[in-house]
């Protein structure tokens, strides 16, 4: 099966026509030639054969490059990533779809289109773009649902930092890392198809499902302005952070040098796009079941330790104030036990009882310190309640004969 | 005379310090001041070290304690992912079960022991708050406080009314040139701080901003 781009047909059907940039023409030209195969490769290497024939071919291109990287390197390197047939023998490449122990029915194609970053390639035909777009929702979808009903009482803030913890770009850069997917240094035909490919000197694409630009989001960095967190739900991304469309200065296609914190922006989201990519495509070919498991086995197993997400400003009030909405008695401060009053390095032991009931307790080098921080702990307690570790999520209610969904628990919402 | 010398000579460094207010030309003697460690004197030293265990973590098997156990080392803090009975929603099977209730027969739960003492810094049941305060007085804080910040100051007033100097400060604000005055002064006190007191006081606002993100 081949498929060719509608702009390159609109381009052939009108031959004189100036193209605007010629840069972009080169790039719709290029797309012409190759294609996107999985299936039919005899009919792929005769249509490549041809086409190549009867391009014109530049010279510069044709001379002998040192060292000859690939037998097909006179002709690949003319491309701006690898080849969908040049996967099939790339070593790299089944290492990693073995590693991963991936079905047969992800086939090496797609696995190598999947490392290719959209900085690399810009024909999305070619690159890993709608790959790790379905991959991010379907991520975040899985961890979303996974931290909502496993613990209903999350702030919003905090929330936002769990899912970005699990789904951000800087866990799923060192997931990948994990997986041992390492990058090319300057993308290309010719490089093998088991190398992560992207171009560090241009701005990172980050799928983006969900948020809009902020009409004043470019005072945000410049005055310093507090973003609500209600403002933040509407109109951020799923991580919270601000959506900002504006493209990073590209030095056309100049090196930077490695280092810089833009070029790592760009390698930890070209990474992290590489595992999406990966689970997208796991779920094109496999399927709702063995992408959920695939993320379980990923993503939602690696640990995080939520309690230390938790930052607060005036904990024994907001405690009060849970108290009371809660209708419960006032929380007040007992002093459990204590040594060394008089020395150096003392130890109180505060609890916070509410009636007769403790709520939490803390230990600190002074009465005031060991109160706030035994808040704290009531405070966490509070809002890291949790139903259990086999309560059942939504998605388990897609598999057949699921015994009746019981409701899970939702929370009336943070203290304010 | 004699036993000053003899002083001396033992304890140079002390004496000296000690006499220097009476005799003024004192010749130190001619002594390294380093303490060096000899053959014979590492026994001593080892042996000082060697501390014997806290009685309570002795057991005797002549007496044998089966009563408590000790635990070495000592308990932490509770686990915040432990949520407490109260904290558990009307729809949780662990409040549906009421655990407590199940092993009351088995195990009955122990004489009712005193809650442990309150914090002696907060209001309390001896130390009752108290909303004494009208807006009538509310309003007349105000008034003092902005016609003479000076003489009706924060603690003063509080101290007039018989309220804490936070509800001062929430009912009222001083004149802007009072506040700046302030500022500038306290700026002052801290422009004569050292190095040593600027460091602490750094350090103790870091050290609060740790307690509140859980960090210590």
């Amino acid at each position: 099966m081949k498929r060719i781009r509608v702009p390159s047909q609109l381009l052939a059907a009108r031959p004189r026509a100036t193209p605007a940039c010629p840069h972009r023409a080169q790039q719709l030209c290029l797309s012409q030639r190759r294609s996107q195969s999985t299936s039919s490769e005899a009919a792929f290497e005769e249509v490549e054969e041809t086409d190549l024939d009867a391009a014109p071919i530049d010279p510069a291109e044709l001379s002998p490059r040192y060292p000859p990287l690939d037998p097909l390197s006179k002709q690949s390197a003319r491309y701006p990533s690898p080849l969908p047939s040049r996967s099939l023998s790339s070593a790299k490449l089944a290492a990693l779809h073995a590693r991963l122990y991936l079905s047969e029915r992800v086939p090496l194609q797609t696995l190598g289109r999947a490392l290719v970053d959209s900085t690399a390639d810009h024909n999305p035909q070619f690159n890993n773009t709608n790959l790790a777009f379905l991959g991010h929702t379907l991520i975040n979808y899985h961890v979303s649902e996974y931290l909502m009903v496993r613990y209903p009482r999350l702030p919003m803030t905090i929330m936002y930092s769990a899912i970005a913890a699990y789904a951000g770009p800087a866990a799923l850069h060192q997931v990948a890392r994990s997986w041992g997917i390492e990058a090319a240094a300057v993308p290309g035909g010719e490089v093998d198809p088991g190398l992560l490919q992207f171009n560090a000197s241009e701005a990172p694409v980050v799928p983006t499902t969900f948020g809009s630009r902020r009409s004043e989001a470019d005072y945000l960095e410049k005055y310093k302005w507090r973003r609500g967190i209600n403002s933040r739900v509407i109109f951020d991304n799923d991580f919270g952070e601000v959506v900002n469309t504006k493209a990073r200065e590209s030095n056309n296609g100049t090196l930077q040098p490695y280092g810089t914190p833009e070029t790592r922006e760009t390698a930890e989201t070209a990474y992290a796009n590489a595992v999406r990519a990966i689970i997208g495509s796991v779920y094109a070919h496999c399927g709702r079941e063995a992408v959920k498991s695939f993320i379980q086995a990923h993503i939602l197993s690696r640990t995080l330790d939520l309690s230390s997400l938790f930052a607060f400003r005036t904990p024994t009030i907001e405690l009060a104030k849970l108290c009371a909405r809660e209708e419960f008695e006032k929380p007040v401060a007992r002093l459990l036990s204590e040594t060394g009053r008089k020395s150096r390095t003392p130890v109180f032991v505060v609890g916070i009882y509410s009636g007769k009931d403790k709520l939490g307790e803390g230990a600190g080098p002074s009465l005031d310190a060991a109160r706030t921080k035994a808040a704290m702990n009531s405070l966490k307690a509070w809002y890291l309640y949790s139903p259990g570790e086999d309560v059942r999520v939504p998605s388990d209610m897609l598999v057949e004969d699921a015994p009746a969904w019981e409701p899970a628990h939702i929370d009336i919402g943070e203290v304010v | 005379m004699e036993a000053q010398l003899t002083n001396l000579l033992r304890r140079p460094a002390t004496a000296a310090v000690r006499s220097c207010g009476t005799c003024t030309s004192l010749v130190l003697p001619n002594r390294t001041s380093q303490q060096v460690r000899q053959k014979s004197t590492v026994n001593r030293h080892k042996r000082a070290l060697g501390v014997p265990p806290h009685p309570s973590f002795l057991t005797s098997p002549s007496k044998p304690s089966s009563g408590h156990i000790i635990y070495n080392p000592p308990s932490s803090e509770p686990n915040v992912l432990h949520t407490p009975f109260k904290f558990l929603p009307k729809s949780d099977p662990r409040r549906k079960a009421n655990l407590p209730a199940l092993f009351a027969s088995v195990a009955p739960p122990a004489e009712k022991t005193p809650l442990p003492p309150m914090l002696p810094f907060l209001p309390g049941p001896n130390k009752p708050k108290i909303h004494h305060l009208t807006p009538d007085d509310v309003s007349e804080i105000r008034r003092l406080r902005a016609e003479d910040p000076v003489t009706n100051s924060v603690g003063n007033l509080a101290k007039k009314f018989g309220c804490s100097h936070l509800f001062i400060q929430m009912c009222t604000h001083a004149p802007k040139e009072h506040q700046e005055a302030h500022k500038a002064r306290l700026a002052a006190i801290r422009a004569r701080w050292g190095p040593i007191r600027a460091k602490a006081r750094e350090d103790r606002a870091r050290r609060k901003q740790m307690l509140l993100r859980g960090e210590i």
